[in-house]
């Protein structure tokens, strides 16, 4: 019996050993493990992210030129929906049953309780017609997005566009969620920062349906969306406008910048397109299109393309020379043709009538007095030293260098140095060799806003500000490099003379830019002309020159300076010139006297056909 | 007046009846917890189910004070009538309309009431009835001694020469399967432990944990199979453990040879092969209920326990959420009134104010609370222990033994459930979960106890 007795004991044993048990259990599911906690966080919260309207971007003159619009994607949440009628529901959404059906079965393999999307960017105008009806339809709603609106439908390539951001831009940085919209070129891309603001995240408590049920933790953790910064750019549209209705059926680039600040007051390159092309839901569908263009309507032909110069590289060339003391503006040269070809005219008795006669034996024998400055016995080694003084002079003008413009580019001009010789010719070279780089031929590259920004240097006489975009962010000052003077190796005093040969180009009988001249405004100018080779099936063809010009204008006090280039337009004159007179009077004046000179450029179609290329 | 108060209160058992007003205290504010609705916030509106429980709180007082009024004797007299009359209810309930596809209750207007949660209390007197006046006749002391039998062989005499005790146990047992309702099935064998204190078959512990090591595995491969040893025969799950029990045989044999003089052998080759017969026949009948006789969502149940499936926005969705809602608590819980998940307005525990209402506790109470709660149970039933044992009548303590193994199946496997530690089995956390039959029939069984135990001088004299 005593055996029996004891038996209380086992009993009191198991009812010890089970609450023990229990007890090990719970503290290392409460206490330990964490995966507990992290389901229930899983099951019982939510995140509802808020958006912040994006930055509304002005012109210099307070216009917008980028707004918002407020677009509708329809989400479905597949377990509160309840017996859909989803025959009317697709009429109503304007999707095809086979869309309806694949999309709910893919937002039912994502998860149950969580939105999918099941239709995108419905414009405000379609939407006006579904929400009243929307509510018939558990577990479909409306989640509203904003858009991008470009009103004036100028500047594609300055503004550029936005899309989703994909993986390699979440990867980059973790902002960016998968359906977030990124600048993908141009301002939306420069000042993608600026303009995004920040998300909001509000936490919800929600029941087992996935209806929020409350905040979580009063709030506490949520963030409010920070709207995105208002950017005034310091493009002036209607001359942007202007420019871009002048460069209809023509291709090249127009800049225009203002000279005493680096702001960019117009930037055209032609062809381009209608911004809005390039927003919500047709956005694939347009920009292919657009990229299979063969006149690269997506190209930003301002930035993204170098030239040689040509003969407006002359105006530096006399620059440096004076500079650096191998001539005065006195130096004359005579026109032998047996260095370059040239035209008939006068001898050129000084730098004035060398830059407006453009005189290209003139500007080798120039240019062979900076290079071959007898440094070094060898006219080898002496050209080497001498090349790379010119460089440095070249460079100094912001041509072939980052000229920090806030525009997501890295093209850049080239300036040769000796380095770039000896790599690239397989001889041994002198002066005589290379004599092409003094009359802006060659392998001396420039970009159209370089040409603009050569420009400004020359009404500033000698230094210019970074060119750029923005006027101020949110009212607030813009980087210090934008107000910034850089100067270049040539002292103002040198200026005057290549000034007024350039005002001589524009202004007398015999100057190559006599379209450019207005009677109220003196414009100092510059044509050139590219010479354009294209190799078609391994044959190289010469084709019809490209033609630029750059000026700035009024000569004293300049308000505008600007580059135009043209492509197959000939001569410098004939087009470039002219339209950029056309842009300059309209800036200054706000509007254009000579109707005639303006239908002229309007009217030509300087687009090359294949004809051009058989007729060379 | 005042000698008669003295009376009815005197030798009560104040620990006892102190934790039960902690437990039902605890139980209600936290069903009141798990249902709070912000913009309800009444505490006695009878249309809310912490209301309700304080009524029922009321009528279990009303009952504990009339059961103070009775005599001892005439609960031990009444013991079979009462039994008879649970059985009746049981017998009764199976006539009414299904609820949730069993027939367990009775409904009186809008209250219901489940008649086997006072089958508990019947079976619990009526066992506590025939043990005692088995104990003093001199026939009982041989059926003891049949029923110490030290093999497990001993278990098929054991039931047949206990016809009256498989009776009472077993006739509960049926009617409840018949609702069904297999969680106060599982209750009803929790009388084997009083069974075992009372003296009969010795080893049905250890043959309880050997079967249940036995049934684990032989579930774990059920629906398997493997090939055998350096062969190509493809054998179930099943034989694989035969084959194992065989293997067990010829070795536990291979020691008796070695180690057991001759003379002694045979009595244990018979246990032995007895031993073997048994476990190979409960093999095959664990496997065949659970293939054949369980319904699927209970097959699942056990599946998930044992990690054969997992699914935790499915089939373990229960469980799963209960899991979270517990381990969400951390050390120091959320919270009174501030469980995210096993609350009434968010929904993720289902059955979070009964069933899981273990769940809602956790949470917002976090390991302190759970430690405290356990704790308090734990006390509970050791304190039921030493008042059982403390006894001279037999019918009280075996009556104190049959509410300690009630309480303490009722807080194994509810709160086992809820953390992951038994299958989902559908029984109330006693004083925790909503309801008002489990409420009352507790509360009577706690209040039954602490008179027969205020009398246990009184039986002395
Ligand atoms: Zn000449």
């Amino acid at each position: 019996m005593r055996n029996i007795e004891n038996r209380k004991y086992v009993i009191a044993l198991i009812f010890l050993i089970i609450p023990l048990i229990f007890i090990v259990r719970l503290f290392y599911m409460q206490v330990v493990d964490t995966q507990w906690k992290e389901r229930a966080a899983q099951i019982s919260e939510n995140r509802i992210t808020t958006y912040p309207a994006r930055g509304i971007v002005y012109d210099r003159n307070g216009v917008k030129i980028i707004s918002n619009e407020v677009y509708y994607d329809i989400h479905v949440i597949p377990k509160q929906t309840n017996n859909t009628d989803s025959i009317a529901l697709t009429k109503l959404l304007g999707i095809s049953m086979d869309e309806y059906v694949s999309k709910m079965n893919k937002a039912r393999n994502y998860s149950r309780r969580k939105p999918s999307e099941l239709v995108r960017q419905i414009p405000p105008n379609e939407f006006s017609v579904i929400a009243p009806e929307l509510y018939k339809y558990p577990g479909f709603f409306e989640v509203a997005r904003t858009l991008r609106v470009y009103p004036k439908k100028i500047a594609a390539h300055v503004l550029g566009y936005m899309n989703e951001a994909n993986g390699t831009d979440i990867e980059k940085d973790s902002y960016y969620k998968s359906g977030d919209y990124i600048g993908r070129s141009g301002i939306e891309k420069m000042y993608e920062k600026e303009l995004r603001g920040q998300r909001g995240v509000k936490y919800y408590l929600q029941d087992a349906i996935g209806l929020s049920t409350g905040k979580y933790e009063n709030g506490d953790y949520d963030t409010l969306a920070v709207q995105g910064q208002n950017l005034s750019l310091s493009i002036d549209w209607e001359l942007q406008a202007y420019g871009e209705k002048l460069m209809q059926n023509k291709l090249g680039s127009i800049v225009a910048i203002e000279p005493a600040t680096g702001e960019i007051l117009a930037m055209i390159s032609a062809p381009t397109y209608d911004p809005n092309l390039l927003v919500g839901r047709h956005l694939g569908a347009n920009y292919g299109a657009l990229a299979e263009d063969t006149l690269l309507p997506l190209q930003n032909r301002s930035l993204n393309s170098a030239y040689p110069p040509g003969s407006i590289f002359k105006t530096v060339m006399a620059l440096i020379g004076m500079q650096e003391g191998v001539i005065t503006e006195n130096a004359s040269f005579p026109c032998n043709k047996a260095l370059a070809g040239c035209h008939n005219h006068p001898t050129a008795m000084n730098v004035s009538d060398g830059v407006k006669m453009s005189c290209n034996p003139y500007f080798i024998q120039l240019v062979r007095r900076i290079v071959q400055q007898g440094k070094d016995k060898s006219i080898f080694k002496d050209a080497a030293i001498g090349l790379d003084i010119w460089a440095k002079y070249v460079r100094s003008f912001g041509i072939g260098t980052d000229l920090q413009v806030d525009y997501p580019t890295n093209v850049h001009g080239n300036v040769p140095d000796a380095a770039y010789y000896d790599k690239h010719l397989n001889f041994r070279w002198a002066f005589s060799t290379i004599q092409s780089i003094a009359i802006g031929q060659g392998e001396v590259l420039i970009t159209p806003l370089e040409m603009a920004n050569l420009a400004a240097i020359l009404a500033n006489r000698g230094y210019f500000i970074p060119p750029h975009f923005i006027k101020s962010i949110d009212q607030g000052e813009i980087p210090e490099i934008y107000r910034t003077k850089k100067y270049t190796m040539v002292d103002s005093a040198y200026f005057e003379p290549v000034i007024d040969g350039m005002w001589r180009v524009v202004h007398e009988d015999g100057g190559t830019a006599r379209r450019a001249r207005l009677d109220s405004i003196a414009i100092c100018g510059k044509t050139g002309t590219v010479e354009n080779f294209k190799r078609i099936s391994g044959k190289v063809y010469q084709l019809t020159d490209h033609s630029n010009f750059m000026a700035f204008a009024p000569r004293d006090n300049p308000q505008i300076a600007i580059s135009v280039f043209i492509e197959n337009s000939g001569f410098g004159g004939t087009w470039s010139a002219p339209l950029a007179s056309l842009m300059i009077e309209k800036y200054i004046t706000g509007t254009v006297a000579d109707t005639a000179k303006e239908n002229r450029i309007l009217n030509a179609n300087l687009i090359p056909d294949a004809e051009d290329i058989i007729r060379k | 007046m005042r000698g008669q108060e003295n009376k009815l209160f005197a030798h009560i058992d104040w620990g006892l009846l102190s934790v039960y007003f902690i437990l039902v205290f605890l139980g209600i504010s936290n069903v009141y917890s798990s249902v709070f609705d912000p913009d309800n916030p009444g505490l006695f509106s009878l249309d809310t189910e912490h209301g309700k429980q304080i009524m029922w709180f009321g009528v279990s007082l009303f009952l504990g004070i009339v059961i103070f009024f009775l005599e001892s004797n005439f609960i031990r007299k009444y013991a079979y009538w009462f039994y008879g009359f649970t059985m009746l209810l049981l017998i009764a309930v199976l006539f009414t309309s299904p609820i949730n596809g069993a027939r367990s209750w009775f409904g009186f207007g809008g209250v219901g009431i489940q008649p086997s949660e006072f089958a508990k209390i019947g079976v619990a007197m009526a066992l506590a009835r025939f043990i005692d006046q088995n104990s003093s006749s001199k026939e009982s002391r041989s059926l003891k001694n049949v029923s110490g039998l030290s093999t497990l062989w001993g278990i098929i005499p054991f039931i047949l020469k206990n016809k009256e005790t498989a009776l009472i146990l077993g006739l509960p047992c049926v009617l409840v399967l018949l609702q069904p309702d297999a969680g106060t099935f599982i209750i009803f064998t929790s009388f084997l432990l009083v069974l075992y204190r009372e003296g009969y078959a010795g080893n049905i512990l250890l043959f309880l944990v050997i079967a249940v090591i036995i049934a684990v595995i032989t579930l774990l491969v059920a629906d398997t199979n493997f090939m055998f040893l350096f062969t190509k025969i493809k054998l179930s799950g099943n034989a694989g453990i035969i084959i194992v029990l065989v293997l067990l045989a010829g070795i536990f044999a291979a020691i008796i040879r070695s180690f057991v003089m001759k003379r002694n052998r045979k009595p244990l080759y018979r246990s032995l092969i007895g031993s073997f017969l048994i476990a190979v026949i409960f093999v095959n009948f664990v496997e065949i209920g659970y293939t054949n006789i369980l319904q699927s969502h209970q097959k699942e149940r056990i599946d998930l326990l044992l990690g054969k499936i997992d699914d935790p926005d499915g089939k373990g969705y229960n469980i799963n959420r209960a899991k979270a809602a517990i381990g969400s608590g951390g050390f120091m819980g959320k919270g009174f009134k501030s469980a995210t998940l096993a609350n009434a307005s968010q929904r993720h525990v289902p059955m979070q104010s009964t069933d899981f209402i273990f769940c809602t506790w956790s949470e917002e109470r976090g390991f302190i609370g759970a430690f405290v709660l356990v704790g308090l149970y734990t006390f509970l039933l050791l304190k039921m222990v030493v008042m059982a044992e403390r006894q001279r009548s037999v019918f009280t303590r075996v009556y104190a033994y049959c509410v300690a193994s009630i309480f303490f199946y009722h807080f194994m496997i509810n709160v086992g459930m809820a953390i992951g530690l038994a299958p989902v089995i559908g029984i109330p956390l006693p004083f925790f979960s909503y309801g008002g039959s489990s409420m009352m029939s507790f509360s009577v069984l706690i209040f039954i106890l602490l008179k027969l135990d205020s009398e246990r001088k009184v039986v002395l004299q």
